[in-house]
């Protein structure tokens, strides 16, 4: 392999920590609430600001990570059941709350970027040396990045396995209606996935901005189609589906930026999302059975 | 603000009002009656813009100044027929696959996406549209009857406009009356009883995406000859919430209805605030602008989703029915008065409302 | 009247398997319909008896099997063109034309692909119209027959379940059906209307279509079906008249356990 490609795979590698943590958390969101939440990506924008506010404050360094958690679940319970849930209550189809979202995330990306004066501010944090594997090059805070969405995905992974409400989220992620039958309390599960998927989209922003050092009002939005696309690519309520499916398309659209530049591998992210959703169309798609219910 | 820098404001803002209107109704036909969640809509206002841009640019040359592919010189008219063709062609592309039938939040999601890559792409290919900078120097039509630069000519083209959408409006209402018209709301509401009802859901779906895409190429045309430039930055995908945002205030389904709703958010919100004194820096207004919509939609969403002033009863009376000897039930309770003997009538549109 | 049984069956279905994912709804069911008569599906909730109706109306894809209609083999046709093959079908959770009005409803039913057709909109609107008109026509009788007249200029979303139950019905009684899948069309019907749409079934069914008809209220069953099959976890457990199937064991194991 051209020396290139692989360096384009490490890149890839990098980008796919990121994405994985933003795709877990959207993918537990969706796979239980069945809402197309948009908004998400305003949350990511929100965490990664709170590490930039934070660092201004003299909070600097990993501990940034908790706080955008803990932004992360504010804001993503505000949206999440403030706002979707109450438009959810008025018996609104797929559609509608789509849109709802979308809105949300107009709303809040415009105020953003109108309190902060439209700028991109710079954050900084110590990259750390350069570390050399299989021809590939990581700084050490890159490790570090791959080591926390390591660290995320054995903690969910175990959490589902292990624990009576990982069980019982797994399997209203399977089959709602009949994990309803089977008395397991719904909403309250569906409030574990709220603050869950709020935490790693929080976690994700602040490692986002950990690693390109810069943040916008815009930083979310332009990042969240690559975390749709992992999250539905892998299965929605599926982690490892979408750690996996992190990875193929981090890796992808690196190597589609070593060969076309970074406008091109913007295009490819994108389009393997719309891709993703074409493929799958969201059940049975001849039939009466597109699955339409909601649970807030 | 002088007289005539008021008369030149004035002009641009009803030629404005013209364009968004026909888009309007271009998108009411997708979603408002076929509900087609076009969240592109704005790049296929775009593919029109562009078109008519480079078939009256005339050859690129070394001194243009810009890049672009396939310039050549045709008259105004034939530049607006291909405007259209153009705005259809894209969406037959697209529609190939974006009209299958998948969930509606689904199709919404691609959509939206599309106008993204295909912004981007204009962006990053800088040979094909000149990239973010876009393209400049589009002349003004039919410059041999009124001189160009004068307010004269704003005006003359603002009646242009206008008379276009008089045209588009009369086969809007044709088109959404008839038959089909009928057919394509009925797969709107329940689209597998369509089906098996004998419609091909898909083919008319396909219809209306298309129909739609040439009024937005149409208005793209009709914009890019009034501004004479046109660039990315003026069909971000939000443009398309706008639109939505006025189909929803105004009627779905109810194309009297969108005139409002565009009047009330594409000049009322949006231009009129380019008329105040600007406060803050530069963009601030813009972004605010934005904040608003969002608040906008949601709160028609909350009101009412199929929109605030509700698309037109059709009643049996017109199809040779004897009148009904007591209104039925639930329009006698809903109907203003006055409406006794209507071919059609507005549903509620006072009762529904002010229910509220 | 035709005696049932004797003609070829007008609907055929063979061995049919319908899955969503790995559960297999619809396990192996053979079953025909002949022109004239009424077969009735019963069965306990989940038993694949909705699954097996989308079938045979195009709405479903089976995995495997077959579906044949007057002896062609439409199991890979959809659901519009099996509709201009005399298939009309009501569905579980009704299906109206929520923001149409009831008189609409069925006009949209009584010209059904020509409705659809943008060509017969524009071009040819001096023969819609003549459709059109026979359409109103007939809508206006099924108006008056089934005491929605009042109702006529209301939207469809407006009104109770059992008025949208039986637009349903009118709506497949607009069309010219070969076969009618009704799925529960009882359901919430006032008494009275209930029991002339159970006289419209035997009438429609003696004027030789075939009908399918899945139902819970096992009065309706023995009063309008000719057959009736028993389905259970997506197979046909019993399968004879009313009677016969009533008494089987299985049938008793699959309603008692
Ligand atoms: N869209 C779907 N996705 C997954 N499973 C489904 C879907 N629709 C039905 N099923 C399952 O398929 C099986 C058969 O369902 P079906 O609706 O055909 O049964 P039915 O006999 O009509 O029941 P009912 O009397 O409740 O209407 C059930 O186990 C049901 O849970
Ligand atoms: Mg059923």
């Amino acid at each position: 392999m051209s020396s290139v490609v692989v360096e384009s795979i490490g890149f890839g590698i990098v980008d796919a920590s990121i994405i994985s943590i933003g795709a877990m958390g959207f993918s537990l969101q969706f796979g239980l609430t069945n809402v197309f939440n948009i908004a998400y990506g305003t949350v990511l924008t929100l965490g990664a600001f709170a590490a930039y506010l934070a660092e201004q404050w003299g909070v600097v360094g990993w501990y940034d990570v908790l706080i955008g958690a803990g932004v992360g679940v504010i804001a993503t319970w505000l949206i999440g059941k403030g706002i979707l849930a109450t438009f959810a209550r008025r018996n609104l189809g797929l559609f509608e709350l789509i849109t709802v979202s979308l809105a949300v995330e107009l709303v809040v990306q415009y105020s953003v970027d109108a309190a902060d004066g439209e700028q991109l501010f710079s954050y900084s944090f110590d990259q750390g040396r350069a570390l050399r594997f299989l021809g590939m090059v990581f700084t050490v805070t890159e490790v570090e990045i791959i080591g926390v969405a390591v660290g995320a995905f054995v903690l969910l992974e175990c959490l589902l396995r292990l624990t009576r409400t990982g069980k019982a989220l797994r399997a209203v992620a399977e089959e709602p209606r009949l994990a309803r039958a089977c008395g397991i309390p719904t909403s309250r599960i569906v409030n574990v996935a709220w603050v869950l998927s709020g935490a790693l989209a929080g976690v994700a922003g602040v490692v986002y901005i950990i690693n390109s050092l810069t943040v916008s009002a815009f930083t979310g939005t332009d990042f969240l189609p690559l975390l749709l696309a992992a999250a539905i690519l892998g299965r929605a309520g599926s982690v490892t589906g979408a750690v996996v499916a992190s990875l193929a398309i981090g890796i992808a659209t690196q190597l589609v930026a070593a060969v076309g530049g970074t406008g091109y591998s913007t295009i490819a992210g994108f389009g393997i999302l719309v891709l993703v959703l074409l493929a799958r169309p969201g059940g049975v798609t001849s039939g009466l059975a597109l699955k339409t219910e909601v649970t807030l | 603000m002088s007289f005539s820098s008021l008369d030149f404001y004035l002009a641009t803002v009803v030629v404005i009002f013209g364009v968004d209107v026909l888009s309007a109704w271009g998108l009411n036909l997708q979603y408002g009656y076929a509900g087609i969640p076009n969240f592109s809509f704005i790049v296929f206002q775009a593919a029109g813009a562009y078109t008519a841009a480079i078939l009256t640019l005339g050859p690129m040359t070394a001194t243009s100044g810009q890049t672009y592919v396939a310039g050549t010189h045709v008259p105004f008219p034939v530049a607006l027929l291909a405007a259209m063709a153009a705005g259809a062609a894209l969406s037959a592309v697209i529609g190939v696959f974006a009209m299958k039938r998948m969930r509606a939040d689904y199709q919404a999601a691609i959509l939206l996406i599309l106008a993204l890559i295909l912004n981007q792409f204009i962006v990053t290919d800088t040979s094909l549209f000149n990239g973010t900078s876009g393209l400049a120097n589009v002349s003004r039509p039919l410059g041999s009857l009124v001189n160009p630069s004068t307010t004269g000519w704003q005006w003359a083209y603002a009646a242009l406009v206008w008379a276009i959408c008089a045209v588009v409006l009369f086969a809007v209402q044709r088109l959404s009356r008839s038959s089909w018209g009928r057919a394509l709301r009925a797969q709107r509401d329940h689209d597998a009883a369509a089906a098996a009802l004998g419609c091909n859901v898909v083919a008319l779906k396909m219809q209306v995406f298309v129909i739609g895409g040439a009024i937005a190429g149409l208005s793209g045309g009709l914009l890019v000859f009034y501004l004479q430039a046109f660039n990315t930055a003026s069909w971000g995908y939000e443009e398309t919430l706008a639109i939505f945002v006025s189909i929803l205030i105004g009627g779905v389904a109810n194309n009297w209805g969108v005139i409002l709703g565009t009047f009330l958010v594409q000049i009322v919100f949006v231009e009129v605030p380019n008329l105040l004194p600007q406060f803050g820096y530069i963009g601030l207004v813009d972004a605010l602008e934005w904040v608003v919509i969002g608040l906008l939609w949601m709160a028609a969403i909350a009101l009412r989703p199929q929109g605030v002033i509700p698309e037109r009863r059709v009643r049996a009376e017109r199809f040779g029915l004897p009148a009904l000897r007591r209104a039925p039930p639930v329009a006698a309770a809903a109907a203003a008065p006055g409406q006794q003997g209507a071919h059609e009538e507005r549903l509620g549109a006072a009762g529904g409302a002010s229910r509220r | 009247m035709l005696a049932p049984g004797d003609l070829r069956p007008l609907v055929e279905v063979e061995d049919l398997v319908v899955s969503y994912g790995a559960v297999r709804a619809v396990d192996g069911v053979t079953i025909s319909v002949a022109p004239g008569e009424v077969l009735g599906i019963v069965g306990p909730n989940g038993a694949g008896k909705s699954s097996l109706l989308a079938a045979v109306g195009g709405q479903l894809r089976p995995t495997s099997g077959r579906i044949r209609l007057d002896g062609v083999d439409v199991t890979k046709l959809s659901p519009h063109r099996r509709a201009r093959r005399g298939v009309v079908r009501t569905f579980q959770d009704t299906s109206e034309f929520g923001r149409l009005t009831v008189f609409e409803n069925l006009l949209v039913a009584g010209l059904g692909m020509h409705g659809a057709s943008l060509y017969a909109a524009t071009v040819g609107a001096r023969a819609q119209a003549r459709r059109t008109a026979t359409a109103a026509a007939r809508a206006a009788e099924l108006l008056a027959r089934f005491e929605l007249e009042p109702m006529r200029d209301t939207y469809a979303m407006e009104l109770s379940g059992g008025q949208r139950r039986l637009v349903e019905v009118m709506r497949g009684l607009m069309r010219e059906p070969k076969l009618m899948l009704l799925d529960e069309p009882t359901v919430g019907v006032a008494p009275h209307l209930s029991e002339q749409l159970r006289r419209e079934y035997r009438r429609i069914a003696a004027s030789g279509v075939a009908v399918l008809m899945i139902e819970h209220v096992l009065e309706v069953v023995e009063e309008v079906s000719d057959r009736v099959v028993v389905m259970d976890n997506g197979s046909v457990i019993a399968e004879g008249t009313y009677d016969e199937v009533m008494q089987s064991q299985a049938v008793r194991e699959a309603y008692l356990g």
